[in-house]
């Protein structure tokens, strides 16, 4: 159970993507055609191996409604990884992109890493994207990218690590400050001396709810 | 452990040691308690587990110990009442202190005393007249105020720092600030003392590491939980390579994390933090009349979140035999509210606790009839191995809830009642006591062939937890407050657009 990092990461997107199937598929390996409405953020846990290391996943699905999205803005900070994703089959989806991006951009830390995922690839007769069309969007706003089918959980498992790997990459060029929390990252415990300075650096925030 | 060093001479019993603390004293010196007083004690009412408050009761009760030296434990909890004005948040820290004491058992003397001499700490009469002669000679120093308070407040237990205490019962900050008053107020021994046995009990016992790292007051809830949570794992990892008889340990702080207890805490912290700077920032722009006027209307719903009293003399323990009442009343409190499947959820986690509790009772009163010991060992384990994974999923349910809650709040504008969601913690955590007194007298009757030192730390184990899950759900609620506020103040502005 002892990991040596845990990333955060946050999924999001427009309703009816299939970030939650997406998340059920990679944290439970199975596929459930009808899905409640996410209310605000739900959430999985898995653990992967990278580099031999054991890396936990902590993942927030975000709620993709409109009306929640003051709400799940709320709970990008401190993410380290982000899989946006989008519908092949509705073009309206992929236009949203730009927004959605700007929005994980100012609400974010700068260094997160974002997969660009176009989902339901199991659907090719209903196609509206182009995997093309996908591949220039993420080329053109440094992301990664990937078609998806959480229903055959084709390259579920690989857009969250890949994400993970991207991360880890970044950790060891030294890009993320591994010690900064709101990068999304956090050490295990194995790590008893840095996890103190972390528990201390960020022992300063204002604790939640201590205000009366 | 330290406990298993010891005789294994009845937990209760030895528990007035703590009171008649000197260490002169031999287990013999205090007078038989009944059985049961270990199962009456249960730490959960209104358990504000922080340390301060803790020691704070342990000052309290260390002088008591000098008027009535014999007073067994079940007889101190009856005379909870005598200490009148201290009120409620006394006597529920006083009962918790004593459950911990009680149950701990014997392995308290030696704790004690080890606390004591490796410290060369006077016995407690020693100290009173210390603290006393201190006063004299400080004449009018600061720290004379809150000595002679405390000296009020222990003499005869109705000063007016207490009727105000009783009053202001759940306000965390104001119980604990006041234990801090009272122990600057020239007490550092005592203080010293309480911390020291604290960490020596924490020793022997595992479990209360967690409330031990409850000690870092500028931590968040979800902070504490996860470190908590990280040196269980750290621990199974050692112990793991180390021990391979080891069996089933139950872990609350992982379990808590499995459930997501954790991260919907951290998700609700965000929620809650975010609100609380928002209503600030309002506040600021207002000016004059204005902001008067919205202090008040906060300050109306600030009330409601300090006015929540529960009192777990009226759990019953042969209520709700299949968790069917619990539901009800979940539904009832949560009746508006559109959050039916996280309420769902939480039913059911209360539903397989009973139904657990159900089996577990059965099966072992058939085996003490046929089978005999058959395998008594394992069983004790396993009841507690039940009871920590209960209470970690139903605390998590109901963090889960409460963050729901929040999302909800936040999302509609339909105002919401202060009072619903008080009333929602009371069920809570009334059934978290609920729970606990079923998992411990379950405990009791599966390790009646227990030697104490082996079945009393399990006891404490789940009255400990119990004690922790019922304040990290008043520590949620207490996170829904400001959420609240800015709900009321969007919904203002809205009205004042119209």
């Amino acid at each position: 159970m002892a990991y040596a990092y845990l990333f955060k990461y946050i999924i999001i997107g427009d309703t009816g993507v299939g970030k939650s199937c997406l998340l059920l598929q990679f944290t439970d390996k199975r596929f459930q055609p009808v899905h409640d409405l996410t209310i605000g953020v739900e959430f999985g846990a898995r653990m992967i191996t990278i580099d031999g290391k054991q890396i936990k996943l902590q993942i927030w699905d975000t709620a993709g409604q409109e009306s929640f999205r003051s709400i799940t803005r709320s709970y990008y900070r401190g993410a380290a990884g982000a899989l946006l994703v989008y519908d092949i089959t509705r073009r309206d989806t992929f236009n949203h992109l730009t927004t959605w991006l700007e929005d994980a951009r100012q609400h974010s830390n700068s260094n997160m890493v974002i997969m660009l995922i176009g989902n339901k690839s199991d659907l090719e007769s209903r196609r509206e994207v182009k995997k093309e069309e996908g591949e220039a969007f993420a080329r053109e706003h440094g992301l990664i990218f990937m078609e998806t089918s959480a229903k055959t959980a084709s390259n579920v498992e690989e857009a969250f690590i890949n994400t993970a790997k991207e991360i880890y990459e970044k950790i060891q060029e030294g890009v993320f400050d591994i010690n900064n929390e709101a990068n999304g990252i956090k050490i295990g415990p194995q790590h008893p001396t840095t996890n103190s300075t972390l528990s201390g650096s960020q022992g300063g925030q204002q604790p939640g709810g201590g205000c009366c | 452990m330290s406990e298993n060093e010891a005789s294994a001479a009845e937990g209760p019993g030895e528990a007035a040691e703590i009171r008649d603390a000197s260490p002169t004293d031999t287990p013999d010196s205090s007078s038989p308690t009944a059985p049961d007083s270990l199962t009456d004690v249960a730490p959960t009412r209104k358990a504000r587990r922080r340390p301060e408050t803790i020691t704070a009761a342990e000052v309290e009760e260390t002088p008591k110990a000098e008027e009535q030296p014999a007073k067994t434990t079940s007889e101190s909890t009856v005379s909870q009442g005598g200490w009148g004005y201290w009120g409620s948040w006394g006597k529920s820290i006083l009962s918790t202190a004593t459950a911990t004491v009680a149950t701990v058992g014997q392995g308290l003397t030696q704790v004690i005393e080890k606390a004591e001499t490796s410290l060369g700490i006077p016995s407690p009469t020693e100290v009173s007249a210390q603290v006393e002669e201190e006063q004299k000679q400080q004449g009018s120093s600061p720290a004379d105020d809150a000595g002679s308070e405390k000296d009020k407040a222990v003499g005869d237990g109705s000063s007016a720092v207490g009727s105000a205490m009783g009053m202001l019962s759940s306000l965390t900050s104001v119980v604990q600030s006041t234990g801090k008053t009272v122990i600057t107020g020239g007490l550092d021994a005592l203080e010293f003392i309480g911390k020291k046995t604290m960490d020596v009990i924490a020793e022997g016992d595992p479990g209360f590491k967690k409330t031990k790292g409850l000690m870092n007051r500028n931590a968040t809830l979800s902070q504490v939980l996860r470190e908590a949570k990280e040196r269980e794992e750290l621990q199974t990892a050692q112990t793991e390579m180390s021990e391979s008889e080891k069996k089933v340990v139950a872990h609350y702080g992982m379990l808590f994390d499995e459930f997501q207890g954790l991260s919907h805490l951290e998700a609700l912290e965000i929620l809650s933090r975010e609100s609380e700077s928002k209503v600030k920032s309002v506040l600021t722009t207002l000016s004059g009349d204005k902001r008067v006027q919205l202090r008040e209307e906060l300050d109306h719903i600030k009330e409601s979140f300090s006015l929540v009293e529960f009192d777990d003399e009226e759990v019953d323990e042969k209520k709700d035999e299949d968790g069917s009442e619990f539901d009800r009343d979940i539904s009832e409190a949560l009746e508006g509210l559109s959050v039916s499947a996280t309420a769902n959820k939480l039913s059911k986690a209360c539903k397989n606790a009973c139904s657990q509790i159900t089996h577990m009772t059965q099966p072992e009163k058939e085996e003490e009839e046929s089978e005999g010991d058959g395998n008594k060992a394992a069983s004790v384990e396993e009841v507690h191995a039940a009871a920590i994974r209960s209470l970690a999923e139903l605390t998590a349910r109901s963090i889960e809830l409460f963050h729901k809650l929040a999302e909800t709040i936040l999302f509609s504008s339909s105002s919401t009642d202060a009072s619903l969601l008080s009333q929602l913690t009371v069920v809570l955590c009334k059934e978290i006591s609920l729970l606990s007194k079923k998992f411990t007298s379950c405990l009791t009757t599966a390790g009646s062939n227990e030697k104490g030192d082996v079945l009393n730390p399990l006891i404490t184990g789940v009255f400990l937890e119990a004690s922790n899950s019922a304040s990290y759900i008043q520590d949620a609620f207490q996170l829904l407050m400001p959420i609240l506020e800015i709900s009321h103040i969007q919904r203002r502005a809205e009205s004042s657009e119209q």
